[in-house]
Order: C-alpha cells, then sequence, then structure tokens
C-alpha cells in the first residue's frame, strides 16, 4: 500500500512538473526564421554562437533555425504570398527586397533601427541598400567583395609580385600561361553564376565605379565605351585561355584548390573562399594572400565591389516583430561578430562599422582579419563598387549569367550582349524591380 | 455510384485543374511572383516568339524527343528480345537494366558529373591523363545536350526494356513456336511475329516519350542549367528561369503553355489509340 502511495505521489509529482514545463513552454513567444543550406558543423556553429545564447539571454522568447535548402528563396516567396512566412525572413538579396517591400510583406524597421542602434553601429551605405520608398525594410546579413587571390609561395619561387594594374596583370598571366600554369583558379559547375564574378569584376575595375553608379541610375546606357572596353578585356582573356580548359567542369572549390596546389596561379574571386583557405593552403605547404583586383588606368586601385548575398528583414505578418528584432540586433553585435567568424569565415562579415573593438579568435587567419578590416574602412571611404548580383534587378543579372557565356563561346559579339543587358535593365527598372543605388 | 468517382474528381479538380488554370490565366499577366499581376493581353506570347533562348529551347525538345524516339526504345526492344530469347538469367539482367530506374535522378546526375565526366575527379579526367582525347561533353556547347542526353539514356532504357519484355511475354508461344518451326531467324521473328505483336504497346510508350520529352527538366537542371550559353536548354529550364530567376512569372506560364500544347497533340493521339482499341 506504502509503495502505491510512493508511486502516486511520483506520478503527481511528475504531472504538476510536466505541466509547469508545457505552462512555461507555452509562454515563451516562438521566434521562426528560415535559413539556407549550411553543412552540419555550421548548423551547429548557428545553434551554439546564436540560438542557445539568445534563447538563455530571452527566457520569454524561444527562438529555432530551420534549414530549408537550396530552394529557401523559392518557399520563402510562396509562404509569403501566402502569409504564413517566419518572422525573421531571410532573402537572396536587396533585388529581392524592393518587391516584397512593394507587396507590403515586410514591416518597415525605421522603429528598430532607431530604437537599438542599428543607425550608429552599421556602415550607412548599407542601410541605404536595404530602404524601399524612403523606409527601411532589410539590413544585409553579410557583405563581401571580389579581389584576388594568390599563392604567395608560388609568387615567391617565380619572384612575382601582386598586380596593381591591368597591363601587370595581364603580363602576369601570359607568364604563369608560358610555365604551363591556369592563371585563374576557376569553375562554374555546381554555380553557373559565378560568370557574374568576373563581369562585376571588369565593370568596376576597368569600366570604373563611377560608370557604373551611372548606369545603375539611368544617367549613361550599359552600351556606353568604358563597357564595351570592359566586356572586351574580359573575352580578351577568356580567349587567351586564361580561365583554364575546364572552367564548365571545375565546381567554384576544385577550381579554388588548384591555387594551393600551384596548378592555377590566382583566382580573382569573393571574400567567401576565405572558408577554403584553410582546407587547402595548409595541407600544399602554400601561403595564401589576398588583395584587390588591378585597376585600369584612370581606375583608382583598388576597388572593392560590394556585394550583398542576404537580407534580414521582419515579416508583416510576424506575431513577434519585437522578438525578430532582438534576434538581428544580436546578430550585428560584436560578440557574435567574432565569435561567428572565429568558428565560420566568410559568411558572416556583417556590416559594423567599427570592427576595432571585436575579438576573434588566435585560430583565424590574420589575412582575413585584416582583409575585412580594409574592407570596413575602404567601404566607409567611399571607395568601392558595385556588384553585378546585389545592384542589378533580376532578370538583367540572370541575363548577364548567361549573356557573358554566349560571348566567349563567340555566339553574340560585345554589343550584342550590352544591347540586350541595357534593355532588359530599362525594362526591369521601368517595372519597379531595380534595388536602391547609395549615393556616391 | 457516381460518388465513387468524388474523390478522385476532387483531387484532380484541387490539384490539376485550378493550377492549370491559374497558369493559363498567368500567361496573359504581368507578374514578378509577389506583387499584384497585370493584364498584358498577348504580350508574354510575343517577348517569347521574339526571344531567340526560347526557339533554341523548342529546338532543343525537339532534337532530345527524336533521340528518345529512336535509341532507348531501339536498344529496350533488343534487349527484351534477347531475354525472351535467351530464358537463362533474364530475372537477374531484368534487375541489373531495371536499376538505374529506381536511382534518384539527382543522384544519378551527380555520380556522370563527378565521376564520369569530370576532367578532375571523373573517368574521363583519368582517360585524359592516358593521353586520350576526352573532354567532358556537358562543357562543349555543340556537345552538351547529347553529354545530357545520354545520362537520362542510361537511367532511362531500362524501364522500356522491362516494359517491353513484359508485353513481348504475352505473346502466344504457339507463334513463337510456330515461326521457329519455320526456321525464322531472330531478327525475321523479330520483324513479323514479335514486333506486331507488341505494337500497341511500342506506340503507347512513344506517344508517352514525346510527352515525357517536352517535361524533361531535372537532368538538363542539375547537369547544366541549360548552359553553356543557352546550347542545353529547353522549355522546362528556361520556364523554371523565368520563373524563379528572372521574376517574370507571366512569361514563364506562357513557355508552359507551349510544353503542354506539344503534350496534348501527344495526349490527342494516345487517346484516339486508345479509343480505337476500344472499339468492338
Amino acid at each position: 500500500m506504502s509503495s502505491l502511495k510512493h508511486l502516486a505521489a511520483a506520478a503527481g509529482l511528475a504531472a504538476v512538473a510536466l505541466a509547469a514545463a508545457t505552462a512555461s513552454a507555452q509562454d515563451k513567444k516562438p521566434i521562426t526564421w528560415w535559413y539556407e543550406t549550411a553543412a552540419p558543423e555550421n548548423q551547429e556553429n548557428l545553434q551554439t554562437i546564436l540560438v542557445d545564447p539568445f534563447n538563455a539571454a530571452h527566457p520569454d522568447q524561444s527562438l529555432s533555425i530551420d534549414f530549408r535548402g537550396a530552394e529557401l528563396d523559392k518557399q520563402l516567396r510562396i509562404a509569403m504570398l501566402s502569409g504564413s512566412g517566419p518572422d525573421v525572413v531571410y532573402t537572396a538579396g536587396p533585388s529581392y527586397v524592393a518587391a516584397m517591400a512593394q507587396a507590403g510583406q515586410l514591416l518597415p524597421l525605421d522603429d528598430y533601427a532607431a530604437k537599438l542602434g542599428w543607425n550608429d553601429r552599421l556602415l550607412p551605405i548599407f542601410l541605404e541598400i536595404g530602404k524601399y520608398d524612403g523606409k527601411l525594410y532589410a539590413l544585409p546579413k553579410t557583405y563581401e567583395t571580389l579581389g584576388l587571390f594568390y599563392n604567395k609561395t608560388l609568387f615567391d619561387k617565380n619572384g612575382w609580385q601582386p598586380p596593381k594594374t591591368i597591363a601587370e596583370f595581364e603580363t602576369l598571366a601570359d607568364a604563369m600561361l608560358a610555365k604551363g600554369i591556369v592563371p585563374f583558379a576557376a569553375g562554374n559547375a555546381d554555380w553557373r553564376p559565378a560568370n557574374e564574378h568576373y563581369v562585376s569584376i571588369v565593370l568596376n575595375s576597368i569600366a570604373g565605379p563611377d560608370n557604373v553608379y551611372k548606369a545603375l541610375t539611368g544617367q549613361i546606357p550599359w552600351t556606353a565605351e568604358p563597357f564595351v572596353k570592359a566586356i572586351d578585356t574580359l573575352n580578351k582573356w577568356w580567349q587567351a585561355g586564361y580561365f583554364g580548359p575546364n572552367y564548365f567542369s571545375l565546381s567554384g572549390e576544385q577550381a579554388f584548390a588548384q591555387v594551393a596546389t600551384g596548378q592555377a596561379g590566382m583566382a580573382p574571386t569573393g571574400t567567401w573562399n576565405f572558408t577554403n583557405v584553410p582546407r587547402y593552403f595548409p595541407a600544399n605547404n602554400a601561403e595564401p594572400a589576398f588583395v584587390g583586383f588591378p585597376s585600369a588606368e584612370g581606375v583608382p586601385y583598388p576597388i572593392y565591389a560590394l556585394g550583398v548575398g542576404s537580407t534580414f528583414s521582419i515579416a508583416a505578418t510576424s506575431q513577434n516583430p519585437d522578438g525578430a528584432a532582438a534576434v538581428i540586433d544580436m546578430v550585428f553585435s560584436d560578440k557574435f561578430y567574432g565569435d561567428m567568424n572565429s568558428a565560420w569565415q566568410g559568411e558572416w562579415n556583417t556590416p559594423l562599422k567599427d570592427l576595432s573593438k571585436v575579438t576573434m579568435a588566435d585560430s583565424v587567419l590574420p589575412l582575413y582579419t585584416q582583409t575585412m578590416k580594409g574592407l570596413a574602412a575602404s567601404v566607409s571611404a567611399g571607395q568601392y563598387g558595385y556588384t553585378t548580383w546585389t545592384f542589378l534587378p533580376p532578370a538583367t543579372d540572370t541575363y548577364v549569367v548567361s549573356g557573358i557565356e554566349e560571348v566567349w563561346l563567340g555566339k553574340i559579339t560585345t554589343a550584342q550582349f550590352l544591347e540586350t543587358l541595357d534593355a532588359t535593365f530599362k525594362q526591369d527598372r521601368e517595372q519597379g524591380k531595380a534595388p536602391a543605388i547609395p549615393k556616391r | 455510384m457516381w460518388l465513387y468517382l468524388v474523390p478522385t474528381l476532387a483531387i484532380n479538380l484541387m490539384v490539376i485543374l485550378v493550377p492549370a488554370l491559374l497558369t493559363v490565366a498567368l500567361a496573359f499577366f504581368r507578374w514578378d511572383g509577389i506583387s499584384t499581376p497585370v493584364f498584358i493581353g498577348l504580350g508574354n506570347f510575343s517577348a517569347l516568339l521574339n526571344d531567340g533562348v526560347f526557339w533554341t529551347a523548342l529546338q532543343n525538345n525537339l532534337i532530345w524527343t527524336a533521340i528518345f524516339l529512336v535509341v532507348p526504345i531501339a536498344m529496350g526492344l533488343l534487349a527484351a528480345a534477347m531475354l525472351l530469347v535467351a530464358r537463362r538469367g533474364s530475372t537477374f539482367f531484368q534487375v541489373i537494366y531495371f536499376l538505374p530506374v529506381i536511382i534518384a535522378t539527382a543522384i544519378t546526375a551527380r555520380v556522370w558529373q563527378g565521376m564520369i565526366y569530370s576532367p578532375v575527379t571523373g573517368v574521363f579526367g583519368l582517360l585524359q591523363k592516358t593521353g586520350l582525347p576526352l573532354t567532358n561533353p556537358l562543357s562543349q556547347p555543340s556537345r552538351a545536350l547529347f553529354g545530357v542526353a545520354t545520362v537520362d539514356l542510361w537511367h532511362w532504357w531500362g524501364f522500356l526494356c522491362v516494359i517491353f519484355f513484359a508485353a513481348l511475354r504475352q505473346v502466344p508461344q504457339e507463334q513463337i513456336e510456330a515461326a521457329r518451326l519455320e526456321g525464322a531467324k531472330f531478327f525475321q521473328m523479330m520483324r513479323y511475329v514479335l514486333l506486331p505483336a507488341i505494337r500497341p504497346t511500342i506506340t503507347l510508350m512513344m506517344i508517352m516519350t514525346v510527352i515525357w520529352s517536352f517535361l524533361v527538366f531535372d537532368f538538363v537542371y542539375i547537369l547544366t542549367q541549360g548552359g553553356p550559353a543557352f546550347s542545353s536548354e529547353v522549355l522546362s529550364t528556361l520556364a523554371y528561369r523565368k520563373a524563379f530567376y528572372d521574376l517574370n512569372v507571366g512569361q514563364a506560364a506562357a513557355a508552359a503553355l507551349v510544353i503542354s500544347l506539344f503534350g496534348l497533340v501527344a495526349t490527342f493521339f494516345y487517346i484516339r489509340l486508345q479509343s480505337k482499341e476500344g472499339a468492338p
């Protein structure tokens, strides 16, 4: 009888505890966030660096991240249409923000920006990019730039110096070809839009960011002479074999690995490739280096073309906008920058104005820290350019990706490419699809 | 009695008819998939007709259809007839031939891309090192479509083989025995006995091949995304790009209607064939 009583008491206690736990879970306000593809170790990084500390610091909130894979963008657009999307809206880039804001799917963030101090903490240009009709709707998760990775060990062995002008760059690339080294570590087998990295490079470093700005704001057409020169030069590099024989067969990572092995000399690519540096360079006893891409005559050196891969917004239908804003606020903190970039480089370069208070782990490559600090300083000083995937509207951007292949493969001329680019851009712009272009 | 039809009718209405009608309607609107659609009449169709890539995609679909009407059907018929003649081990070979069909297309595509065609990690790369002048077909504009078609052929022909073998097994044994007694050789047996006996199956498979060929998407999208320089673009990848990258859902719907048009023609022939067979 006594044991029965004990059992009943234990069951009663368990029921009370369960009820309390359930009530506590019910009191917590959920915050949902759909994220794109992430490797298992990076999913773990997000859990331990963001989700767990956030939930611990906000006992009344319950943040959860749902990894939706490569098709996140399509799923998100459909969910937003039906008003059933997540609280934290993670878009594929600023060009998607304009359409979503226009459709009333996003909450203006101006009040949060003022209240939580985002206006003081973030680089102003990135606040401008996220605006639509004068109101702030999105903040960039990370910003990136294009430059030149190279194998310093290989350069030292051959007595090569990193080039600063296009003429030096071409002389160097020809020297590499003569030695049987592929000048560009490049491949688009897994990501066809890699094509536009090279278009962005020549538009900014050969035509110059001032001309790109004028074209983006409709002051000059894309058929103007500086762009003809830029695309002609890119085509000349392709025809000269700078991209190597396997551009359409190699994935971006396979191509990048070739710089470390010395099969390729340089990788004109984005800062996201810092994530691949520790994977390939130490194993090949090679020292990595990164510099700005060389500039043509009359264009300052270096020009860092700015890219924003994805953005944060809050859904207009969110039941917990304050919670979503608190999550975004945490992402834009010095601590999160330091912790996340110590564990996962190249993906979380949040646009903080001042990185001097950020502490990174000792294991982080000094080259990465220096590059990011230099980039933030260049952007602050207004020395930046424009990547196609951030500043061109969607149809124009997809045309750049496919059209440049047609130029390379001799199906169309530079003039035809630029004419179609200009026509598509004008059409996109007339339909209000062009993203905001911050004043220079 | 009519109540029995309600469940399937309801599913068809909700899952097929409503989205189909919406697609037809969207073909006459300009819509980015997010904001309010704007009616533009035949604007999407005229834009498509003036787009060179649309004609390349249509041509590629026609080439694809021609390839799939000949190669896998011929391979399937030949292998099925062989299985019928040499019964020993036929179950084993059926399993082997059918295996590629049950592997997910994404896996098949990645295996071919990374382990066969790749000049770095694939068989082609190994053969290149031995001096054979092999290049990845997916990287050549003149061969990209055929490179993708080869992968789909490998994946697909076993299915046809098994279907044809099942049909051939229904051919009355007496006819085959009689032909044998008359001294018919293998190809005579095929020409005068087996092929005429399974003609309805072959015709049905050919009609379905036309429909499926205009719907082809997965292998093209995974292996080349329609490139290089649109050389392997087909109508479905064009529609996908328009809808999800260009945010031009109206033109994507117009392209989808063109795909359906070819499907409808094939379906018309299929229904006519069915009714002929069903007629007393």
